[in-house]
C-alpha cells in the first residue's frame, strides 16, 4: 500500500477511499493500487472560514464515498454534523438541531415515519440550547448545555435505554406458552386469557421499538452528560464527573462490561474507576468504543 | 414485508413435541452431501457493492468448511461460527437501510451465506434441530437464493431428522377442545339480494375475462379449487406436522390500524399455541404448504409472470377483521376452512370511504364498516357495495383497487393470490 501525503489535519476513511483535509483543500484518494496515483478528487475550501470538525466544510459536508461533497443551505450555520446509516443530524451554531433523511425508525425526531428531504428543525427541542449531537445507525442523541440527554429513533437493541421487547424476550423466553399449557381444561371450547397472559399483554404495551419524538433520558444519580457518541446500535455517554455509561447492543463487547449482553438500561463501565481513571472523551465506531481517560 | 427484527432477538423456539438430534453423524453426512464438492465450486461472486472485507470473511468461512478438519473440530467450528455471526450481523444492517425494495440483492445473498455457514456449524453440534431450522428460515425470509436454494434442501434434511416425542392423552384432549370452531355468539350478517356478489360455476377463461376481469367486476367462482389437496388435508394437526417448526412472519393485532398491531417472526407451532384462538394473523406460505395448492388458471389472463404472483396464507380465529382497504393488484381469495363475511366497494366510491391521508395508510379507509361513525363520515352511508359470505371451496375475485372489508365468522384459513 502506498503512503498518504503529509500535512493532513484530519481524515475520513471508508473501505474504498480516504478523504483528507490538507490546509485549504479536500482531497480524496482511492485505496488499493491506485493510492500512488494521487488524489482522484479535490476541492478547494474557502479560506478564513471558522474551522469546524469534519464532516462539516463550508457550504456542505463531506463523506469518504461518492459523491464526496454534499451541499447544505448557506443560511444554515452549522456547528457539528453527524451521519447515521440513512439520516443526518446537524447542530446549529445557535444550539438548535436539524435532521433530514429517512425516518422509518423515527430517527429524525419529528414525530413521524415519513422521510424528509431537506434540513428540518427538531421542534420538540427548540428553545433548549443543545451542546452536542451524535448519531447511531438508526438513532439520534443530543446533549443540552445543561447536561441533559435526549434520545430518539430505533430501540431494537435497547440503544435508547427504553424498554426493549426483544431484550425482555431473551431474558424470559416463552412465558406465555408455558402458562397456556398449564391452563386447566374448561368445559367450554374457548381458551380465555389467563392472568399471566394478560399481564404479558399489558407489559407489551410498555415496550418501545420506535421513539419518534426526542425523549429525555435520565442517567443514574442524575449525572450531567458532557460527551456522547453512538455506534451502529449502541450509545456511550461521559458524565461531567468522568464516569462512562453505555447501553444498547453488546454482542461484540462494545459496551465494555466484560460480557456480550445487550442492555436497555445505562450501565456504568466499572473498568475506569476500578483502575483509578477518569474518562474524558468517547468516540464510537460502528461496533466498538474508544475512550480517552486520565489518571485521577 | 416490513423490516425484520433483530436476528438474535428471538426467544428459542418452543416445539411442543420433543426434538432430538438423531445420530449426529448421519445428519452431517446428509447435509454435507448437499454442498458443492470442492471449495472452488462454492463461488463467492458479488458486485462491488459488497466490501472486500466482507468477501474475505466469506472466504474464511468457506476455507474452514473445506479445510482438513472441516467443521468437525471444535476450534475450527467455533471460528467459523464467529465469522458467520459477523457476516450475518453486518449484512443484517445493510438489509435494514433504505426500503426493502432498495436493498441490493447481493447483500441479501451475503445474509443467506452467513446463515448457511452458521447452520453448517450448528449441524455439527449436538444442538436443537428446531433452532437450526429457524436460522435456515431467517436466511429464506430475508436473504436471496444461493447455491440453487440450498437452505430449502437443508431444511428438508433437517425435518427428516426431527424425532417427535409421543403426545400425552391430556395434550390431545386440550388440542381437541381448542380446535372446536366457536361460532355460538358470532353475528352473521344478512345480505340483501341486490347486494349479493354473483356466483359462477367453473366459467371459461374467456367468459371470466370478458364479463368480470375487463369490466373489473367482482365475482365468486365455485368448483375451481375442489381438487386442491389443501381442501381435504389442511387442519391444525396437519399444519403442525408439516410446518410446526418453521418460522414465519406474522401480523399480530386485530386491525393494522390498531396501536398494538405489529409484525413479528415466530414458529407455526408457537403461532398456533399463542394466537390461533385469540388473535389474528397471516403468514407467507412456506414451500411445504405450497404443495397443497395451485395457481388458479385465471391468473394466466394477467400480464405478469407466474413468478410474480404473491401467495399469502390467512389463518386466524373467528372475529378477525381486515379493515376496509384496497390493494394494487388483482386478488383471488380462496376460502379453505371456515367462513368470511366480505364487503366490496368499487374504487369509484373512494371519496365516500374517507381514506387516510398519510402516505403509509392512503389505501386504508378510516371508516369501521360494520359500525360506522356517520357523524364523522356522513358520505359513507351512500356508498354502494356488494357483499357475500365466502364458504370453503369458493374463490372471490377482487379486482385491482377494489375496496374490501373482511370479518371471519369462524376459525378461518384462506389463501390469497395477488397477480397483475
Amino acid at each position: 500500500m502506498g503512503a498518504l501525503p503529509g500535512h493532513c489535519q484530519d481524515l475520513l476513511p471508508s473501505e474504498s477511499h480516504v478523504l483528507l483535509l490538507r490546509g485549504a483543500a479536500l482531497e480524496v484518494w482511492a485505496r488499493g493500487a491506485e493510492l500512488c496515483r494521487g488524489p482522484s478528487w479535490q476541492q478547494q475550501l474557502h479560506p478564513g472560514e471558522a474551522a469546524r470538525p469534519l464532516p462539516l466544510v463550508s457550504h456542505g459536508y463531506v463523506t469518504p464515498r461518492p459523491p464526496f461533497l454534499c451541499p447544505l443551505p448557506p443560511a444554515l450555520r452549522a456547528q457539528k454534523l453527524v451521519l447515521g446509516h440513512e439520516h443526518v443530524v446537524l447542530l446549529g451554531c445557535a444550539g438548535t438541531i436539524y435532521t433530514w433523511g429517512c425516518s422509518r425508525h423515527g430517527q429524525l425526531g419529528h414525530g413521524g415515519l415519513e422521510p424528509v428531504s431537506e434540513p428540518r428543525l427538531v421542534e420538540a427541542l427548540d428553545g433548549m440550547s443543545m451542546g452536542d449531537v451524535a448519531a447511531g445507525g438508526w438513532h439520534s442523541v443530543s446533549v443540552s448545555e445543561g447536561g441533559d440527554l435526549y434520545v430518539w429513533g430505533w430501540n431494537e437493541a435497547g440503544q435508547l435505554a427504553l424498554p426493549s421487547k426483544a431484550l425482555a424476550e431473551k431474558r424470559a423466553p416463552a412465558t406465555a406458552s408455558v402458562s397456556q399449557h398449564e391452563e386447566p381444561c374448561t368445559g367450554q371450547a374457548e381458551l380465555k386469557l389467563t392472568h399471566p397472559e394478560a399481564a404479558l399483554a399489558a407489559e407489551a404495551a410498555d415496550f418501545i421499538s420506535i421513539q419518534a419524538f426526542p425523549a429525555l433520558l435520565d442517567l443514574p444519580e442524575g449525572s450531567e452528560v458532557s460527551k456522547v457518541s453512538c455506534g451502529s446500535r449502541h450509545t456511550a455517554a461521559v458524565t461531567r464527573t468522568g464516569k462512562l455509561y453505555t447501553w444498547g447492543w453488546g454482542k461484540y463487547g462494545q459496551l465494555g462490561h466484560k460480557d456480550t449482553a445487550s442492555s436497555d438500561q445505562p450501565r456504568q463501565v466499572g473498568y475506569f474507576p476500578a483502575n483509578g481513571l477518569t474518562v474524558e472523551d468517547v468516540v464510537c465506531g460502528p461496533w466498538n468504543t474508544y475512550i480517552s481517560a486520565v489518571e485521577k | 414485508m416490513s423490516q425484520p427484527s433483530s436476528p438474535e432477538g428471538l426467544a428459542t423456539s418452543s416445539c411442543p413435541t420433543a426434538d432430538q438430534v438423531s445420530a449426529g453423524n448421519t445428519l452431517w453426512a446428509d447435509i454435507r452431501a448437499l454442498l458443492p464438492n470442492t471449495k472452488e465450486d462454492l463461488k463467492l461472486d458479488f458486485s462491488e457493492k459488497v466490501e472486500e472485507s466482507v468477501i474475505s470473511l466469506l472466504q474464511q468461512a468457506r476455507d474452514l468448511l473445506y479445510g482438513a478438519e472441516s467443521l468437525c473440530s471444535g476450534s475450527t467450528r467455533e471460528t467459523c461460527l464467529q465469522v458467520s455471526e459477523i457476516i450475518i450481523d453486518y449484512s443484517w444492517e445493510k438489509l435494514n437501510i433504505g426500503t426493502w425494495r432498495d436493498v441490493d440483492k447481493d447483500w441479501r445473498r451475503v445474509y443467506s451465506y452467513g446463515c448457511l455457514f452458521k447452520v453448517l456449524c450448528m449441524c455439527n453440534e449436538q444442538g436443537s434441530i428446531a433452532d437450526t431450522i429457524r436460522i435456515c428460515d431467517m436466511g429464506l425470509l430475508m436473504g436471496a437464493s444461493i447455491l440453487d436454494n440450498i437452505l430449502v434442501r437443508i431444511i428438508n434434511v433437517l425435518q427428516k431428522h426431527l424425532t417427535y416425542g409421543k403426545r400425552s392423552a391430556e395434550e390431545d384432549t386440550k388440542e381437541g377442545q381448542r380446535k372446536k370452531i366457536r361460532n355460538d355468539h358470532t353475528t352473521v350478517p344478512s345480505i340483501k339480494s341486490e347486494e349479493a356478489i354473483p356466483r359462477l360455476h367453473c366459467p371459461s377463461l374467456e367468459h371470466f375475462r370478458e364479463n368480470y376481469m375487463i369490466p373489473t367486476k367482482p365475482v365468486i367462482l365455485e368448483g375451481i379449487v375442489d381438487h386442491w389437496p389443501c381442501m381435504k388435508k389442511w387442519s391444525l394437526d396437519y399444519l403442525r406436522q408439516i410446518a410446526g417448526c418453521r418460522t414465519v412472519p406474522v401480523e399480530v393485532g386485530s386491525r393494522y390500524t390498531d396501536e398494538e398491531w405489529s409484525q413479528t417472526l415466530m414458529t407455526v407451532n408457537d403461532f398456533i399455541d399463542q394466537y390461533i384462538v385469540n388473535k389474528v394473523c397471516y403468514f407467507h406460505i412456506i414451500p411445504e404448504l405450497k404443495q397443497d395448492i395451485c395457481i388458479p388458471d385465471y391468473c394466466s389472463l394477467g400480464e405478469g409472470e407466474e413468478d410474480n404472483i404473491t401467495i399469502n396464507a390467512w389463518f386466524g380465529p373467528e372475529g378477525t377483521i381486515s379493515p376496509l382497504h384496497q390493494d394494487p393488484q388483482q386478488n383471488f381469495l380462496v376460502q379453505v376452512i371456515g367462513r368470511k363475511y366480505i364487503r366490496l366497494y368499487s374504487p369509484q366510491e373512494s371519496e365516500n370511504l374517507y381514506p387516510h391521508e398519510t402516505q403509509i395508510l392512503h389505501n386504508t379507509s378510516q371508516v369501521d364498516v360494520e359500525d360506522p361513525d356517520l357523524v364523522k363520515f356522513p358520505k359513507f352511508e351512500r356508498a354502494a357495495f356488494q357483499a357475500c359470505i365466502l364458504t370453503p371451496g369458493q374463490v372471490l375475485f377482487i379486482p385491482v383497487k377494489y375496496w374490501h372489508y373482511v370479518r371471519s365468522l369462524d376459525v378461518s384459513f384462506s389463501v390469497s393470490f395477488w397477480w397483475l
